[in-house]
C-alpha cells in the first residue's frame, strides 16, 4: 500500500482556510501534494452533494475547512457546514464507504501552520484507510467489463 | 403539506438491487418543501446509490428527473420518453406519486424511496410535526384550533386521559398533551364553556372507516 | 466643508521620485481624485525595489508584487508620469507652488515605442541601461516590467545615428529630441527621492572592487534574480563556480567606526541579509552554508522576530556576533583560490579568529546622494547632518517647508512597509492643501465594448506564469501548457513569464483578440491577490471579466512542494485541468453597485485614533471616534518624553483640544462596540455609550481600528513585589516628576526584552530599546555619576536612533548582552536589588547591587479587545493577538475585509512617531475608498430560478442575513443589493433553485471532473 497516493479534495472558504493555505505557501510550509483545494466563498456554500460527488467522482477523502467557531465572515456558514458534514458522514456509513473519509476543520486566516498540519494529518489518515472502496469497486468493474 | 422521510439507505439498496437501470423521480411539491424528495435529495440519493454499487462492483445506472408534481397525470407524462431506459422507477414522492407512476406505466416496477408520514406543518427549519389526520369531518372549530384526532395520541374527543401530566402526554414526554393545548387555547379565547360541550362519538365513515375516499367537484369535473 | 476650501488652490500634487513610496503616494492621491505629476530622474520608475530579487518577510519576488502597481500607475488617468525629469526650481508657497521641471531627451517617442528591442539588438551600446552586477543583463530595460515600457537612447554613444533611426520598425527614435522645460502648478509637494547604497570601495580592509567574490548585498540580489546577469544561477563572479560557503557582513558603512561610515543604522539591512541567506538556503538547500556576522540583529518589525527565528531554526542560518576587521584572499599553492578569509574577533574572546568563505556579501546601507542634497537645497528643504530630511516627532512626514512632505528613505532609512506607510501619510498631508475634493472617475477608462459571446463555441485560452523561479523553478511550465493544448475547447496555451507584468497582460489581450477566446485560464499566484488584475485584462480585451479562472500554482503548489518537483508538476497539471473544467462553466456576469455612505468610524481614542480622525475630519468627512475609557489619549497619557525629548503631554493636550473642538468629529467616550452588520460603504455598528451603556447605532462607510496595545507588566524579576523594581514607563514619570530621587540613585540596572521575544510573547516590542536609552540619557543628565548597566539581547536602535545609543555609550552607560538561556538573575537585597549576569567580555559572572532595577517590558497585544472586535467585525488576528493586515508588505494598513483599516499599536508595537505616520496613512487609504460614490458589490450574488422554486422558505430561514423572501409571485426573491454572497441558501435549497454566481454547482462539479479526468 506504500504506493497509494490518496486524492483529497479540500473545500476551503475564501476568508479563512483558503487564506491560511496561501499563508502556508508564503511561509514555505510543506504539506502533501495530494490535497487539492476548491475555493468557496464560505463553507456554508458546500452542500452535502458537493462532498458526495467529490467522493463518487474519485476522491479518497474530502474535507471542508472554514473559519473558527464564531468567526465566520458570513456569521454562521461554518456551523451549517459542520452539520452537513455530520449528515454526510452518516450517509457514507450507511452506504459502506465510511464516514471517516470526510471531515470538517476550522482555522483562521493567519493559521498557515494549522492548514499544513491538517492537510498532512488528514492525508495520512486517508492513506491508512486505503483507497475509496467505490473507486476500487469501479476499477474491478472496469476489469470485469474488459474481460467480458 | 404531506411530509415524508427518506427510507433507510439499506432498504433502498435492497429494493433496487434486482435492477440495473433505475429512473429516480423526485417531486417539486410537498416532498421538496420537507426536504425528502426534491431535486437536491434526488441528486444526493443518486450519488449515494451509485457509490454503493461502485463499491460492490455491480453495474448500476441511474437517471434523475424531478417532476413538478407526481400526483398529477399530466406531469407524469414527462416520463414517457425516458421510461424505457429504466428497469424500474424509484420515486421520491409521497405514496400518491408512487401510485400515479405505477398507474401510468403498468409494466414498470415502481419503488417508493420515502416513507410518507403525515400531514403536518414545519415548526422551524428542519422540524416538521403532525397536525392533521384527514378524518373528513373537521372539529377544529370546537377544539380551539387544536386537533384532538391528529395530536392526541389516543384521539380522545372529550378531554384528556389520566395520562396527561404537566401538559405532556404519557406516550412520550416530548409530546404536548393535545387537550392541555386545547384548554389553554380556549382559555385564551375566553371560551372555556366550549370545553364543557360534549363532542358526540365521531362518525369515522368520513375518514378511513368508509373505505377509500374520493372528492368530486361537479362544476369542475 | 468642501465649499470653504479656496478654489484658487491647485488640485495637483507634485511627487518627486518614482520608487515604491512615490508610486504609492501617487496611487493614493489619484484614487482619491487628485491629480498627480510623478517625476523621476531615471528613464523608468520603480526605484531601488526593482533591483531586488525577493522581499522579506514573504520571500516573494518583487517584480511580481511591484509590477501590478506600476501597471496601475501607468493606467491611472490622474497621474502624469514624467521620467528623465528633475525639479530645477521652486517658487510660490503652500497651495500655490510653481515648479520648474527639466526633462532630458529620451530620443524615443514614448507613444510609438513598443519596446520590441530591435534598437538594443543592433546597437547595444546606444541603449541606456543601469547595470546590476554585470554591465549587460539579458535585457536593456532596467527590469522586464519597466514603466514606461519604452527604451531610452544614449545619443552620445551612438556613432551612426541614421542607422540607429533606421532599425526602429515603429519609427520611434527621435534623433533631434531636445531637453525641455515645463512649469507645473502644485498645491503640495511630496519628496520621495530615495537614497543610494553605500559604495564599500572606500573600505580598504574588505577588498571590495579588488576581490571579485566580495560583492554588495544589492549585487547579490542581482545574482539571485532571474532577470539578473546570471539568469538566477548562484555562481561566484571570479570563476562561475557555485559557492559552498557564503558569509554576510552586516553594517558595512553604517553604525560608525569604519572609514567613510555613517553613524546611523540603515534599518532594513538585517532583514534583507536574513532574506538573502534564507533564499540561498531554500534554493540550494543543504549545499550552501550561510553565515551572518552581526553586531545586533535588528528585526524589530511586525513578526520580523519570527522571521529571525525561522532563519535560525528552520533554515539553519548561522549567526556570529562580531564585526570582522578584514577580508583577505585565500591562497593554495601560492595562488589565489578565489576564496576569502574573514578575520574577526569573536565576541567575548580575546583570541582573533579567521574563517574561509567562497563568497562574502557586504550588507551595505543607505546614503543620501549629492543629487538629492542639491535637490533639497533647491527646494529649500532642511536636512539633518546626514542629508536626510529634517522632520519633527509629531509630524513625521512634514519637511521644514510648509506644503512639502517627505517619505521613504529620504526621510530616514527604512524598509518597504514603512515606506508605504509614510507615502500614505504624505499623501494625506498633501491633500489637505488642495482645492475642494474632486469627483473621481470624471475621466473614464477607455474600454472597448464587451463582446457578446452568446452562441459562440467555447474557445479557451490557457496562460501559465513562471513567476520567475517561484513557479518556473519548480515545474516545467512549458510542458504544462503543451499538455493543456490537447484538451477539448482549448485553442491556445502558452507560458507568459510574469503573468502580471505589463507585457504579459498585453500578450494575453492580444491572444484573446487573435484567437477570439471567450474563456481564459491563468496558472499564476493566488486569486486572492491577482484576480482583479487578470479580470481587468479580460475586460480590456473586450471580454466579460468573469470569464477567467485563476489557478493558484504558486502559493498552493510550487511554494509548498519545491522539494518534490514531480509531485508539484502532477498537482499543477491536475489544478490546471480543474481550472479548464471550471472555466467552461463560467458565463458573463454583471457587478452590482450601491450608493456609498461616506462617514467614518474610528475605534480607539489614543493618539493614533485621534490623528486619523482629525486628518479625515479636516478633509470634510464626518467621523465618530469611540473610546472605551473616560479619556482620550490612550497610552500617551502615561508617557512624558520621547527619545528626542519632546513633551508628550503638551502635544497630547493640543491634540485632544483639536479633536474635541472639531465640528466634524463626534467623540463617544466610555463606548464599547457591541454589534456590527453591513459591508464597506454601508456599515452599521452598535455601540453602548457612557456609564449607563446607552445603545446607539452608527452608520458609516469605513472603519478604522486604532485600539492600541497594552503596556506589558509581566510578574517577572520582582516587578510588583519590590519597590526598587519598575518599568521603563514608570521610570519615565519618575525622572520627570521626582528628579531628586533620580539624583540619589547610584547603581541602575536595566533589563531589556522582559516579556518580549519569549515564547509567551514572541515578537519584539520595538519601543523598549529606545525607552532604555532615553531614560539612561536622562538619568545621566541629572546624575552624571550614576552607574547604568543595560542588559540586552540586541540593541535595536534603527535609523537616527543609533546616535542616541552611541551618545549613551559615550556618557558611560554600560551595555552588556545576555542570551535567552543565560538570563540575568535578580534577588531582593533589603532596599536594593542584586542583579547577577554573565559579562561575555570579562568572561565571568558579575553581581551589581542596584538601587533601581528597570525592566523594559514593552507591549502586549490587547488580546481581550482585539479578540472581541475580531469576532464582531470578522477580522483576522496574528497568533499574538494583533490585527492581521491584508499584505504585510504592500498593504500594511489595509485589513483583508474591504472598508477596514488598522493603525498604531493595534497593528504591532510601535512608538508615537510611527503610530502618527500610520494614522495619516490610514486616513489616506480611507480617502481613496471614500472618494467613490458607489460600492461595488461584485457579482457573487445568489440568484433564484423561479421555475424551480417551491417556495419552501428554507432559504428564507437559512440566510444568515435575512435577505431572501417569498415575493408576491410566490417564489423566493433575493435582493442583490443585500446579498452577501455566502451561498448558504444555495446549498440549503431542496429544489436546487438557487445558484451562487461565480460559484455555481456545475462549475464546482466541473472542477471535480477536471481533477478526475472526466469530461462530463
Amino acid at each position: 500500500m506504500e504506493s497509494f497516493q490518496p486524492v483529497i479534495v479540500a473545500f476551503c472558504c475564501h476568508y479563512c482556510a483558503y487564506t491560511a493555505a496561501d499563508m502556508a505557501g508564503s511561509k514555505r510550509l510543506h504539506y502533501p501534494a495530494n490535497v487539492k483545494i476548491i475555493r468557496v466563498p464560505c463553507t456554508g456554500k458546500v452542500s452535502a452533494l458537493h462532498i458526495m460527488e467529490a467522493l463518487r467522482k474519485g476522491a479518497d477523502g474530502v474535507y471542508v475547512a472554514g473559519c473558527l467557531d464564531g468567526d465566520c465572515h458570513f456569521r454562521s456558514g461554518n456551523t451549517c457546514a459542520t452539520k452537513r458534514v455530520a449528515y454526510v458522514k452518516k450517509l457514507l456509513d450507511e452506504i459502506g464507504i465510511g464516514g471517516e473519509r470526510v471531515e470538517m476543520f476550522a482555522m483562521s486566516a493567519g493559521m498557515g501552520e494549522v492548514f499544513a498540519r491538517t492537510a498532512t494529518d488528514f492525508t495520512e489518515k486517508i492513506r491508512d484507510l486505503g483507497p475509496n472502496p467505490a473507486r476500487v469497486g469501479l476499477d474491478k468493474l472496469g476489469c470485469v467489463g474488459a474481460g467480458a | 403539506m404531506i411530509t415524508a422521510e427518506r427510507k433507510p439507505i439499506e432498504d433502498l439498496i435492497q429494493s433496487v438491487s434486482p435492477y440495473r437501470r433505475i429512473l429516480l423521480v423526485g417531486c417539486n411539491e410537498c416532498v421538496t418543501v420537507c426536504s425528502a424528495g426534491g431535486r437536491k435529495e434526488v441528486a444526493l440519493l443518486s450519488s449515494a446509490l451509485q457509490m454503493h454499487f461502485m463499491k460492490e462492483a455491480k453495474p448500476f445506472e441511474i437517471k434523475e428527473i424531478t417532476l413538478e408534481r407526481q400526483c398529477d397525470p399530466e406531469y407524469i407524462e414527462e416520463l414517457v420518453p425516458i421510461i424505457d431506459q429504466a428497469d424500474a422507477v424509484l420515486s421520491m414522492a409521497c405514496g400518491c406519486g408512487v401510485q400515479e407512476i405505477a398507474r401510468r406505466f403498468k409494466e414498470k416496477p415502481v419503488l417508493p424511496a420515502v416513507n410518507t408520514t403525515f400531514m403536518g406543518a414545519s415548526e422551524r427549519q428542519g422540524v416538521w410535526a403532525e397536525r392533521c389526520a384527514g378524518c373528513g369531518d373537521c372539529v377544529l372549530g370546537v377544539t380551539g384550533g387544536v386537533c384532538p384526532i391528529a395530536r392526541c395520541s389516543k384521539q380522545l374527543l372529550n378531554g384528556p386521559c389520566g395520562g396527561s401530566t404537566r401538559g405532556k402526554c404519557e406516550v412520550d414526554p416530548d409530546i404536548d398533551c393535545a387537550w392541555q393545548l386545547i384548554w389553554d387555547r380556549l382559555k385564551a379565547l375566553g371560551m372555556t364553556e366550549r370545553y364543557e360541550e360534549n363532542i358526540p362519538a365521531k362518525d369515522w365513515r368520513t375518514g378511513r372507516g368508509g373505505g377509500p375516499r374520493k372528492i368530486v367537484r361537479e362544476d369542475l369535473a | 466643508m468642501q465649499e470653504q476650501r479656496n478654489s484658487e488652490l491647485s488640485n495637483k500634487v507634485l511627487i518627486v521620485g518614482g520608487g515604491m513610496g512615490g508610486i504609492r503616494a501617487a496611487l493614493d492621491l489619484a484614487e482619491a481624485g487628485r491629480d498627480v505629476v510623478l517625476v523621476d530622474k531615471s528613464y523608468s520608475i520603480g526605484g531601488l525595489m526593482t533591483s531586488l530579487d525577493r522581499t522579506f518577510p514573504t520571500n516573494n519576488c518583487d517584480l511580481c508584487t511591484l509590477s501590478p502597481r506600476l501597471s496601475e500607475s501607468g493606467r491611472q488617468l490622474h497621474i502624469e508620469l514624467m521620467t528623465m525629469t528633475e525639479v530645477g526650481s521652486l517658487t510660490g508657497s503652500v497651495g500655490k507652488f510653481k515648479a520648474g521641471l527639466t526633462t532630458r531627451p529620451r530620443y524615443i517617442d514614448l507613444h510609438k515605442c513598443t519596446a520590441c528591442g530591435e534598437c538594443y539588438r543592433q546597437f547595444p551600446e546606444c541603449v541606456r541601461f543601469t547595470p546590476g552586477l554585470d554591465h549587460r543583463a539579458p535585457t536593456c530595460m532596467r527590469y522586464p516590467q519597466a514603466t514606461p515600457y519604452a527604451f531610452s537612447i544614449d545619443i552620445d554613444a551612438c556613432k551612426d545615428i541614421e542607422a540607429l533611426v533606421g532599425v526602429c520598425p515603429a519609427g520611434a527614435i527621435l534623433p533631434d529630441d531636445r531637453q525641455t522645460t515645463h512649469e507645473v502648478d502644485a498645491g503640495a509637494i511630496i519628496l520621495a527621492a530615495g537614497s543610494e547604497l553605500f559604495d564599500p570601495r572606500v573600505l580598504d580592509t574588505y577588498g571590495y572592487g579588488v576581490y571579485p567574490n566580495v560583492v554588495t548585498s544589492l549585487e547579490y540580489e542581482r545574482i539571485l534574480s532571474a532577470s539578473g546577469p546570471t539568469g538566477g544561477a548562484l555562481v561566484r563572479p571570479s570563476d562561475g563556480k557555485k559557492p559552498r560557503k557564503v558569509a554576510w557582513i552586516q553594517c558595512v558603512g553604517s553604525r560608525g567606526l569604519q572609514k567613510g561610515s555613517v553613524p546611523y543604522c540603515s534599518s532594513a539591512c538585517c532583514m534583507y541579509a536574513l532574506k538573502e541567506a534564507m533564499v540561498t538556503r531554500e534554493r540550494f538547500l543543504e549545499d550552501i552554508e550561510t553565515t551572518i556576522f552581526y553586531m545586533d540583529m535588528r528585526t524589530y518589525g511586525k513578526d520580523y522576530e519570527l522571521y529571525l527565528q525561522r532563519a535560525k531554526n528552520d533554515y539553519g542560518v548561522r549567526f556570529v556576533r562580531s564585526r570582522p576587521h578584514s577580508i583577505d584572499p585565500a591562497f593554495s599553492d601560492g595562488a589565489m583560490t578565489g576564496a576569502l578569509d574573514i578575520g574577526y574577533m569573536p565576541y567575548g574572546s580575546n583570541l582573533p579568529a579567521a574563517e574561509e568563505f567562497d563568497m562574502v556579501v557586504l550588507t551595505v546601507g543607505f546614503r543620501v546622494s549629492n543629487e538629492v542634497r542639491e535637490l533639497a537645497a533647491r527646494l529649500g528643504v532642511e536636512l539633518n547632518d546626514h542629508g536626510f530630511a529634517k522632520t519633527e516627532t509629531f509630524e513625521p512626514v512634514a519637511s521644514s517647508t510648509p506644503g512639502i512632505y517627505v517619505c521613504g528613505l529620504f526621510e530616514t532609512p527604512k524598509d518597504i512597509p514603512e515606506t508605504l506607510v509614510q507615502a500614505g501619510a504624505a499623501a494625506c498631508c498633501a491633500s489637505a492643501h488642495l482645492s475642494s475634493l474632486r469627483v473621481v472617475n470624471d475621466k473614464k477608462d477607455d474600454l472597448p465594448p464587451e463582446r457578446d459571446i452568446t452562441g459562440e463555441d467555447k474557445r479557451i485560452g490557457v496562460f501559465v506564469c513562471d513567476c520567475e523561479n517561484n513557479i518556473g523553478g519548480v515545474i516545467d511550465v512549458k510542458a504544462i501548457a503543451a499538455e493543456l493544448l490537447g484538451l477539448p475547447d482549448v485553442v491556445a496555451a502558452e507560458t507568459i513569464g510574469h503573468g502580471c507584468s505589463r507585457d504579459s497582460l498585453e500578450r494575453i489581450q492580444e491572444v484573446i483578440r487573435k484567437e477570439k477566446l471567450n474563456r481564459v485560464v491563468i496558472g499564476a499566484c493566488s486569486p486572492r491577490t491577482h484576480e482583479a488584475v487578470f479580470q481587468d485584462t479580460l475586460r480590456k480585451a473586450g471580454l466579460n471579466k468573469y470569464l477567467v479562472e485563476i489557478v493558484n500554482l504558486r502559493d498552493q503548489d510550487t511554494w509548498v512542494h519545491p522539494d518534490k518537483p514531480a509531485f508539484a508538476a502532477s498537482k499543477a497539471k491536475e489544478l490546471m485541468h480543474m481550472g479548464v473544467g471550471a472555466v467552461r462553466m463560467t458565463h458573463p456576469l454583471t457587478d452590482y453597485t450601491l450608493p456609498m455612505n461616506k462617514d467614518v468610524l474610528v475605534v480607539g481614542g489614543g493618539v493614533t485614533g485621534m490623528k486619523a480622525a482629525l486628518s479625515l475630519a479636516d478633509g470634510g468627512f464626518k467621523v465618530s471616534l469611540i473610546e472605551r475609557s473616560q479619556h482620550l489619549g490612550g497610552n500617551a497619557r502615561k508617557l512624558r518624553r520621547t527619545l528626542g525629548g519632546d513633551d508628550v503631554q503638551a502635544y497630547l493636550a493640543t491634540l485632544v483640544a483639536k479633536v474635541e473642538g472639531n465640528e466634524n468629529i463626534q467623540v463617544l467616550k466610555q463606548a464599547v462596540v457591541v454589534d456590527h452588520t453591513g459591508m464597506a460603504g454601508m456599515f452599521k455598528t452598535g455601540v453602548q455609550v457612557g456609564p449607563r451603556m446607552v445603545y446607539r447605532q452608527l452608520v458609516h462607510g469605513i472603519t478604522i481600528l486604532a485600539t492600541g496595545a497594552l503596556p506589558n507588566r509581566p510578574s517577572e524579576m520582582l516587578l510588583g513585589k519590590h519597590k526598587a523594581v519598575v518599568t521603563q514607563l514608570d521610570l519615565d514619570s519618575v525622572i520627570e516628576d521626582d528628579p531628586e530621587k533620580v539624583k540619589a540613585l547610584q547603581n541602575i540596572v536595566m533589563v531589556q526584552c522582559v516579556g518580549s521575544r519569549v515564547p509567551e510573547n514572541p515578537n519584539c516590542s520595538r519601543i523598549c530599546c529606545q525607552s532604555a536609552v532615553k531614560n539612561a540619557l536622562r538619568i545621566k543628565a541629572l546624575n552624571p555619576d550614576a552607574s547604568i548597566y543595560v542588559l540586552y539581547r540586541d540593541m535595536r536602535m534603527p535609523g537616527m536612533q543609533e546616535e542616541y545609543y552611541t551618545r549613551a555609550r559615550e556618557k558611560g552607560v554600560v551595555f552588556v548582552p545576555y542570551e535567552l538561556d543565560d538570563m540575568p538573575v535578580v534577588g531582593a537585597d533589603g532596599d536594593k536589588i542584586s542583579v547577577t549576569f554573565t559579562d561575555p567580555v570579562l568572561g565571568s559572572t558579575v553581581n551589581v547591587p542596584s538601587d533601581c532595577l528597570v525592566l523594559s517590558t514593552g507591549f502586549v497585544a490587547d488580546e481581550e479587545s482585539t479578540e472581541d472586535l475580531g469576532i464582531i467585525f470578522h477580522l483576522p488576528r496574528t497568533s499574538d493577538g494583533y490585527f492581521l493586515e491584508d499584505h504585510v508588505k504592500l498593504r500594511p494598513v489595509d485589513l483583508p475585509t474591504p472598508g477596514f483599516f488598522v493603525a498604531g499599536a493595534a497593528h504591532s508595537p510601535k512608538n508615537l512617531r510611527d503610530s502618527i505616520a500610520q494614522a495619516q496613512a490610514v486616513a489616506s487609504r480611507a480617502q481613496t475608498f471614500l472618494a467613490g460614490d458607489a460600492i461595488n458589490m461584485g457579482a457573487a450574488i445568489a440568484k433564484v430560478d423561479s421555475n424551480r422554486c417551491a417556495a419552501c422558505l428554507i432559504c428564507v430561514r437559512a440566510c444568515p442575513f435575512d435577505v431572501p423572501f417569498i415575493n408576491s409571485e410566490g417564489h423566493s426573491e433575493i435582493d442583490p443589493a443585500k446579498c452577501h454572497g455566502c451561498g448558504t441558501c444555495a446549498s440549503a435549497c431542496p429544489a436546487e433553485a438557487i445558484a451562487l454566481m461565480q460559484y455555481e454547482d456545475d462549475l464546482i462539479f466541473a472542477k471535480l471532473d477536471g481533477l478526475f479526468e472526466r469530461t462530463a
